[in-house]
């Protein structure tokens, strides 16, 4: 269970998942760079629901939702050529952009207090993230609900605090009254005991 | 090692303070939190300037961990909601070229690089749009927002705040290059006329203005370069009141370079803001130099 780099066992990409979203996308990113507006409507269509729902999550705000939504498509059919699929993969490097704009964007335009209220009031319905028809994607969402369970509740509560609260470490342990070093730890060993149980590799 | 066994390690060897880990040399441990984005700028300059000059076995230990991280993070927060209709449409619209694009050196972690201080520390809703958090307050500022011309509503403040304008028929001596090329023709046009403008965050911008020529050259006199993952980006204001034409990106490197601005005879006004980077299709940041064209 806990062997570091364990293969994962859905890993052959049954339609819907991931992997099989991510040949997609990386296809599309190629054509994209050439100018393909075809492509970037295609990759908005398989995406937007994802970066809309994240910088709703972040932001809370429908407008500056909607204001970096639109600034991370811009990004992406600037910089497609940029993408590297060493360097990760294109769902992955879609939403490092979104998550790093999102987290830029609500810290220059509300206080940490505003935002940890805020919060508060979107943080009940986390643990239903991503319901789908597709089995495929439907196995996949199973695992990430197990493997979070194998976090303790203070690693799971700081990750998610800092992913969707957009807290820094510091601004998480105000709130949950801990100590600086502690949350760094929680954050790292979360991090990496979920990514173990999920197999990233 | 088992991660299971790392639980009770006294708080993970982690300090309280960024500066304090990297020195004690726990910079791959702190991939997962930078990674995260849970590091202020501040911080997360630091933990790049430090990598930058740290061994490439921790360099790449470090790149690997934040892949790592990206990836589970992607695969296990997966909120999604259905953005507003006509959002699609409204980014194709605006989408710009791509050769306008500078293309600074792909760097093997987004965002890493040196750290540059915000020209525009605060984004243009500020907390009077942030304090409206009710739907109904946000639909009400949509609705009030699209009755006026798309992407005026930045400039308008823009250009009227641009209020020292030094108009004056000054000499250009120091650009000799190519009689024939479009910069020298319009700084050497016999109807030129110069206007510096002082940049939001130091320094000024040049706009030689040659009519005869319709176009001007912008030159950038110790502006600061851009903050990290923005751009500037320069604008015409149309005269019958249209939205801003964009004219073009400067990173870094293309701020030591004049630029010419063709097209200026149905312009009003020549505009410089701070965009992110890829630039965007109409003005969304406060405007940092306006300066009248009078074509």
């Amino acid at each position: 269970m806990d062997t570091p780099n364990a293969p994962n066992p859905e890993a052959a990409a049954p339609a819907g998942t991931s992997a099989d979203i991510n040949g997609r996308l990386g296809s599309l990113l190629g054509l994209i760079a050439q100018g393909d507006q075809a492509a970037f409507a295609e990759f908005y269509s398989l995406t937007s629901r994802r970066v809309f729902g994240m910088a709703r999550r972040v932001l809370i705000d429908t407008e500056l939702s909607e204001d970096t939504t639109q600034e991370v498509f811009l990004q992406v059919w600037q910089n497609a050529a940029k993408f590297n699929p060493a360097a990760g993969s294109p769902l992955a490097w879609l939403m490092t952009i979104s998550h790093r704009r999102a987290v830029d964007k609500v810290r220059s335009s509300q206080s940490s207090t505003d935002r940890e209220a805020k919060y508060g009031a979107s943080s009940q319905e986390i643990d239903h993230d991503s319901v789908s028809d597709e089995v495929g994607s439907r196995l996949e969402a199973e695992a990430v609900v197990r493997c979070l369970e194998t976090l303790t509740d203070t690693q799971q509560e700081s990750v998610r605090l800092a992913y969707y609260g957009g807290l820094t470490y510091r601004e998480v342990a105000e709130r949950l009254n801990a100590a600086v070093p502690t949350i760094k730890s929680r954050i790292r060993d979360g991090l990496i005991r979920l990514k173990t149980c999920l197999g990233v590799s | 090692m088992n991660p299971h066994e790392n639980d009770n390690r006294l708080p993970g060897g982690f300090t309280a303070e960024i500066a304090t880990d990297l020195a004690a040399g726990r910079v791959v441990d702190l991939a997962e939190v930078y990674a995260l984005n849970a590091v202020d700028d501040a911080e997360r300059a630091a933990i790049e300037s430090y990598l930058a000059s740290a061994p490439a076995a921790d360099r790449d230990a470090f790149s690997e961990r934040v892949r790592q991280a990206r990836e589970t993070l992607a695969t296990s927060f997966t909120a999604e909601e259905e953005p507003p209709p006509g959002l699609l449409d409204r980014i194709m619209s605006s989408l710009p070229a791509q050769a306008a694009q500078p293309s600074p050196a792909a760097a093997p972690l987004p965002g890493t690089g040196p750290q540059t201080p915000p020209v525009m520390p605060h984004p243009v809703r500020d907390n009077s749009g942030m304090a409206a958090t009710d739907e109904l307050g946000a639909a009400r500022k949509r609705r009030e927002e699209r009755r006026r011309p798309q992407g005026m509503r930045n400039w308008l403040v823009g250009v009227a705040a641009a209020a020292v304008i030094a108009l004056g028929g000054v000499g250009v001596g120091a650009y000799v290059a190519n009689q024939n090329d479009p910069l020298n023709q319009v700084l050497q046009a016999s109807d030129v006329r110069q206007a510096t403008v002082d940049v939001n965050g130091g320094g000024t911008a040049t706009v030689s203005v040659s009519p005869s020529r319709d176009a001007a050259v912008v030159r950038m006199n110790g502006v600061p370069a851009p903050p990290v993952g923005k751009v500037y980006q320069m604008w015409l204001i149309p005269k019958d009141g249209s939205a801003p034409v964009s004219q073009g990106l400067m990173d870094a490197e293309a701020l030591s370079k004049p630029a010419v601005v063709k097209g200026i005879g149905s312009a009003a006004a020549l505009g410089i803001t701070v965009e992110p980077a890829g630039g965007s299709a109409k003005p969304t940041l406060p405007t940092v130099a306006a300066a009248p064209l009078n074509a």
